[in-house]
């Protein structure tokens, strides 16, 4: 294939896509998944002593404009991260593997041969660092102190919900200062509650950090986005050994009756947040 | 109820792309792992493309990416 020179969106030129590397020299399992959308099957390139998992892909699709369309379109972008997870999850069943971002393209595998190669000593460290290890993910919902809660929109102008019969009603003397001495409560118990599901998340968060390798905080996560309506205080993902798996759903449990909150565990991942630096 | 643990149910260790969210995936698979620069699709792994649709879809990713509003709050 031409390089260089060539129109990077004539559609027939082919890039090569990097899923990951692996410390061994065959991973097996990958060789003929289909990867992601539009290329060809999944297979491997030997660089040095490690092996990179890749998949021949046309140029066209991986254009920042493709992406720019992709990344606003959910569905799409579902496709190609789960294509991407899927053969992630595939090779690291053989042994350790150091994950690349979504998206990793180079113009062809002299080029991302090259490329790796010059990186070796980053995916050594890396490998060594999260070997035996997996990656957990732990996310904390503020359920509320009492029973009479419920994760009230973020506060509007919610004077005029309904309640026609007390609007109707002449107010009594001394109603408005009634109504703003409620408004004020109200806003104090919700303030009560936020500080303590930010003290349950911090709780959560320093149990967890006792029994991994490493931590990192990710962002939290809207309501919307996962289709939920609690409040989620805590998104964080942590490296555990793999011998001490088996205490993770036990200290979430516990920590659910100590603090109250929800805390969702989610794993075994590779290890993506650890690979990195930092 | 998916409360407590959200075991991935899995006899292999580390595969199951079925039934993780979305919203947690995209937490690890983007901007995430060793980043070696690549030819193409350079703002993927400079982030800035994603930062960019992020108001489509998410406010996740991580902290290394702030979201284009303050705090991560709702829109």
């Amino acid at each position: 294939m031409t390089q260089r020179g060539a129109e990077p969106s004539s559609s027939d030129v082919d890039a090569v896509y990097v899923f990951a590397v692996c410390g061994t020299r065959t991973p097996v399992g990958v060789e003929g998944l289909p990867g992601v959308p539009g290329g060809d099957a999944v297979g491997t390139l030997p660089f040095g002593e490690l092996t990179a998992v890749v998949q021949t892909v046309r140029a066209a699709d991986f254009t920042e404009e493709a992406w720019q369309a992709r990344l606003s379109d959910r569905q799409q972008l579902e496709r190609y991260a789960r294509a991407h997870h899927h053969v992630v999850s595939a090779a690291a069943v053989a042994g350790p593997v150091v994950p690349l971002p979504l998206a990793t393209l180079y113009h062809d595998e002299q080029r991302a041969r090259s490329a790796l190669a010059a990186e070796t000593a980053r995916f050594r460290a890396a490998l060594e660092r999260t070997a035996d290890h997996a990656e957990w993910g732990v996310k904390v919902y503020s359920t509320g102190s009492g029973g009479a809660d419920r994760p009230d929109p973020p506060s509007g102008p919610a004077v005029i919900t309904g309640r026609p019969a007390e609007r109707t009603s002449r107010p009594a003397p001394g109603a408005g200062l009634a109504y703003l001495e409620r408004k004020r409560g109200l806003r104090a118990e919700r303030e009560q509650r936020q500080d303590a599901a930010i003290r349950a998340a911090e709780t959560v968060d320093a149990e967890f950090q006792k029994v991994a390798a490493a931590a990192r905080r990710l962002r939290s996560h809207a309501p919307e986005l996962a289709g939920d309506r609690r409040v989620q205080v805590l998104n964080a993902t942590y490296l555990v050994a793999k011998d001490r798996t088996d205490e993770l759903g036990r200290l979430a449990r516990t920590l659910e009756e100590s603090t109250g909150a929800q805390v969702e565990l989610s794993g075994p991942w590779v290890p993506y947040s650890f690979v990195g630096e930092g | 109820m998916d409360r407590d643990i959200v075991p991935w149910d899995n006899p292999e260790p580390l595969t199951g792309p079925i039934g993780v969210p979305l919203v947690d995936l995209l937490d690890r698979v983007l901007a995430t792992g060793v980043v070696v620069s690549g030819d193409l699709v350079i703002a993927i792994a400079d982030v800035p493309l994603v930062r960019l649709s992020l108001h489509a879809l998410l406010s996740s990713v991580s902290e290394r990416i702030p979201a284009p509003w303050a705090d991560g709050g709702p829109l």
